[in-house]
């Protein structure tokens, strides 16, 4: 008895597998993602239009987590998806990869803010911005409110430290790092680093960070803000060995003012609880700078230049160029569309777009700035505070260190 | 046999030849000439040089303590899976209601993927709403983050681990206590025999082969050990708790390190066959001088 | 009965005791997986309501497709396993010539060799036999590094039954792989069953060859279609914990109307 239980078992689970077997005839476009959630489920029903509208079939993909490990690993075995987005990298890592899509007839509608972000030397263009990633700092409307704070006060970090304060007094927990997940601290670091090196006008090392002259002593302030900030408490208890899950229930829960993350953790956060979240732009460090926005590629797909499918991968494209389609991926993400003309739905904070619809944007630190492979660092030497197992010299040191071994200057 | 029929028998072990050759020993050697490499393990252009990644090996701050967290994982696990096995071994074979179920539920955890043993673990170990801080709580204690201090974290994952595999220590152990006849126990019963001199004197060295094989298991495994330490901690190895295994895919996937990663796989490959041969040999000795 | 109760009672007391710590991750992550996201109570407290969203989301992801893949490979690879290690195991139990003790204690050390430390040349070999991303890639390499165990195991069992037969088998000029099939195979059943079991465990729960050679989403493994949930960007951890205990069902229930089997095949691994 309980052996036919097993082999029933067994063929039952074999059954499954039977669906998978079964394949279509055409043509068939691998089509992969990066994202997740909502906007993964939104692009996987625009494929299932498009094969409606075509009879094209789309393989669809999106690996998630693992996405950026998987390209790497495609473009070195030079087997790339026939369409596939770049996460931020559509010049620096995937241009040699990507066809140039100046010659789309959408190309002049592309919105004004992502142009530079995604335009090489030679003026090409290689995705299209299905949508913008525009990112600030999510804070708790409630808590600031019940502290007297005006958001649009923060100026600098200074101030930023000083509403840290507040709040902590308060008995709410300032900033909530998931140190488990390092890319949460990894991005603290990306999103903080501009305004300390780059966006002041009157003073910044744009140029010396990008021909390898960068002086290194001056990563040590930013390193002993988040040291300081450790110190006096502005950080979870658990920093260093919580997680991503928890960030955002925390914050859904009401009882964080600050998390330095996009605005799909307000999504993420209002699934554990109703915190009252918004955006706020990045407060400067120098005194006379003002607060910026992160900038950047969400969803942008580019075509691959070896594709055997060219055709049908530009006809997908455009595609995803039309306004309605465009607008139904924005708004599953949250964020504004790619083309100027396109409204989407911004959910909780279009107001704070609206608002902040002026202030500078620049891209994120380690997509420009940064050699190639630098991202780990952010996260590792961040933990490093975290844990204690870094000073400040140490990570100056190994700052240093990694940077010139990727730029090749050792 | 003949000549003739034992070289034809002796293709039989070709294919297993085969496959070893292309999987273990060309990769060994590839590996080898990648260490002398600045490749960065996706993208083609690199170049060779030289005995850099050894030299780094020297210098990397984060080694030793990976080095001996290897050991810990190693020797910790073994010495504490067979201590506990033989305990569980012990008592469990001995007549009383329940203890069927016992022993499966206890040897139902190495049956689980490591990796989900792993995650159902941080959900009790982590600080925020985690399992074991909810008891620190309810018994009026302050929470504690488990896995902050590097010699706690290695001593949970050594636990997990333990815990998880004990199962497997305890029913080989379970089996050679099952084949010890019955006449050697009751002739030392009737010599008068205490427990512990039964024990000392008659089940363990007859134990000795079972004893064998699980610590040299045990040994393996836990030297390998990555699936657990993945699923608790971040992959940088500034947590203290990495082992080799978690270090060279972190030097390889995150710092994009092939060439260093790959000496650190020659390390780990050299020193756990080391450790492993040195291990079966010690007790292959006792073995036979209990004989 | 009722005094070998009370003169056992510590017996039972300490199974109870381990029982508890036991079941207790099992308790935590059934009771996180029924849980509804907004509910904050403690990981101890099962809910008192009915709620299966959270599996539905699991189902959603790729946890069917991963039993699948896992199922696939398993498959293959266990009967690959049983196949080329019994042949193996045969002349290196019946002809113990020098040569075949050296081939013999080789083998023992590919069990012994972690494959993670030489991950990046197996990547590279993988990519020049097309084997990433495919089933075929993964049942080589668990082939490959399980062999040993099956070798081994089959080889003490081969040594154990008489040579007698064979030998006849030879005089009626039977060639060695006529003598294999029909006089050593027929005996191997209850072995088979033990390697079977242990390898098929091994390659079923599978995590660090996965995590590397499976690099296209449409195929997972069991292993890595739970991973997604619990993956760094990933927030929803009672979805998770419902992937999980998907994951971990078809074994474990396996593992209980089998159990001898599964103890047995343990043992006969580790006992010549």
């Amino acid at each position: 008895m309980k052996r036919l239980l097993s082999i029933g078992l067994i063929l039952a689970l074999a059954l499954t597998a039977l669906p998978a077997i079964t394949l279509g005839d055409g043509v068939t476009l691998n089509v992969w993602t990066n994202m997740t959630g909502v906007v993964n489920e939104t692009f996987a029903e625009v494929c299932r239009e498009f094969t409606a509208e075509t009879g094209i079939n789309i393989d669809y993909a999106a690996p998630a987590n693992d996405y950026e490990a998987l390209m790497k690993t495609k473009m070195a075995t030079e087997d790339l998806p026939d369409v596939f987005s770049t996460h931020g990298w559509s010049v620096i890592r995937y241009s040699s990869f990507l066809r140039p899509l100046n010659d789309q007839l959408w190309f002049g509608d592309i919105s004004e803010v992502i142009i530079p972000l995604i335009t090489d030397d030679d003026g090409n263009i290689f995705v299209l911005p299905v949508d913008i990633d525009i990112a600030g700092i999510v804070y708790n409307r409630d808590i600031l409110a019940e502290v007297g704070v005006d958001v649009d006060d923060i100026v600098t970090w200074t101030d930023f430290a000083a509403v840290c304060e507040l709040v902590k007094e308060a008995g709410y927990i300032p900033v909530y790092l998931g140190g488990k997940d390092d890319w949460t601290i990894g991005q603290f670091f990306d999103w903080v680093a501009p305004s300390f090196f780059v966006t002041n006008e009157a003073e910044n090392d744009r140029d010396a960070l990008i021909d390898g002259t960068f002086d290194w002593n001056k990563w040590g302030a930013l390193a002993d803000m988040f040291a300081d900030w450790n110190q006096r408490g502005f950080l979870n208890v658990d920093a260093a060995t919580s997680d991503y899950a928890t960030c955002t229930t925390e914050l859904g829960l009401g009882n964080v003012a600050f998390e330095f993350f996009g605005n799909y953790a307000i999504v993420d956060a209002n699934k554990a609880g109703p915190a009252n979240l918004g955006m706020m732009p990045i407060p400067a460090y120098f005194e006379g700078d003002t607060p910026t926005l992160i900038a950047g590629e969400r969803l942008a797909m580019g075509v691959w230049k070896d594709s055997k499918h060219p055709e049908e991968a530009l006809q997908f494209i455009n595609f995803l160029a039309r306004p309605e389609i465009m607008s139904k991926l924005a708004s599953a993400n949250g964020a504004l569309a790619g083309f100027e003309s396109v409204e989407s739905d911004t959910g909780a904070v279009a107001g704070d777009f609206e608002k902040y619809a002026d202030v500078r944007t620049f891209p994120y630190f380690d997509r420009i700035y940064l050699p190639n492979g630098m991202w780990n660092d952010l996260c590792a030497t961040g933990l490093g505070i975290l844990n204690g197992s870094m000073s400040t010299e140490a990570i100056v040191d190994y700052m240093r260190e990694s940077y010139l071994e990727k730029m090749d200057l050792l | 046999m003949t000549q003739r029929t034992r070289a034809i028998m002796n293709l039989f072990y070709l294919p297993a030849l085969l496959l070893f050759a292309v999987f273990v020993v060309y990769p060994f050697f590839e590996g080898i000439r990648i260490s002398f490499t600045n490749w960065n393990g996706y993208l083609p252009n690199y170049r060779y040089v030289g005995f850099a990644n050894y030299r780094r090996l020297l210098t990397d701050p984060y080694f030793s303590s990976v080095f001996w967290n290897t050991i810990l994982y190693g020797f910790g696990c073994t010495l504490l899976q067979n201590v506990l096995g033989m305990g569980l071994a012990l008592f469990m074979d001995t007549k009383f209601r329940g203890r069927g179920v016992l022993r499966a539920v206890v040897y139902l955890p190495a049956m689980i993927a490591p990796l989900i043993m792993g995650y159902v673990m941080f959900f009790v170990f982590q600080f925020s709403g985690g399992a074991l801080n909810d008891i620190m709580l309810l018994f009026g204690g302050e929470r504690v983050d488990w896995l902050a201090v590097p010699g706690r974290t290695v001593t949970i994952i050594v636990i997990v681990n333990t815990l998880q595999y004990v199962g497997v220590a305890m029913v080989i152990f379970l089996a050679g206590l099952q084949n010890i006849p019955a006449m050697y126990t009751e002739a030392a019963h009737i010599d008068g025999v205490g427990s512990w001199g039964m024990f000392r004197y008659i089940t363990f060295p007859l134990l000795m082969p079972a004893i064998t094989s699980s610590v040299i298991l045990n040994l393996i495994g836990g030297l390998k050990l990555f699936d657990i330490i993945r699923a608790l901690t971040p992959p940088s190895p500034s947590t203290g708790a990495a082992s080799l295994s978690t270090y060279l895919t972190y030097q390889y996937a995150n710092v994009e390190r092939a060439g260093y990663s790959a000496v650190l796989g020659i390390v780990t490959f050299v020193f756990i066959l080391i450790v492993s041969n040195l291990t079966m040999w010690f007790f292959d000795r006792r073995e036979a001088q209990m004989l | 009965m009722k005094t070998a109760m009370k003169k056992n009672w510590w017996r039972y007391l300490l199974t109870v005791a381990i029982l508890l710590l036991y079941l207790a991750p099992f308790y935590i992550l059934i009771g996180v997986a029924f849980k509804m996201p907004s509910d904050p109570s403690s990981r101890w407290i099962l809910p008192n309501y009915i709620y299966l969203d959270n599996f539905a989301k699991a189902l959603e992801g790729r946890i069917l497709q991963g039993m699948q893949g896992s199922l696939i490979i398993t498959l293959c690879s266990v009967s690959l396993i049983i196949c080329v290690g019994a042949l193996a195991a045969y002349p290196l139990a019946r002809n113990k010539s020098k040569l075949n003790k050296a081939v013999r204690g080789f083998i023992l050390g590919v069990m012994m060799v972690p494959p993670l430390s030489i991950l990046v040349p197996i990547y590279s070999v993988m990519k020049v036999i097309n084997g990433i991303s495919t089933y075929y890639g993964m049942v080589l390499l668990l082939l490959t590094f399980q062999l040993p165990l099956s070798i081994f195991i089959y080889s003490n069992f081969i040594a154990s039954i008489p040579t007698a037969l064979d030998e006849a088998a030879c005089i009626d000029g039977c060639g060695p792989f006529r003598t294999f099939i029909s006089i050593i195979l027929p005996q191997l059943a209850p072995v088979t069953a033990s390697v079977a079991i242990l390898t098929g465990v091994t390659c079923w729960n599978d995590y660090q060859f996965s995590l590397y050679i499976l690099q296209k989403p449409q195929i997972a493994s069991v292993t890595l279609a739970v991973s997604d949930f619990f993956a760094q960007t990933s927030s929803n951890v009672f979805a998770a914990a419902a992937a999980a205990l998907l994951g971990l069902l078809p074994i474990a229930v396996l593992f209980l109307l089998l159990q001898k089997h599964f103890i047995k095949g343990m043992v006969d691994s580790a006992i010549k």
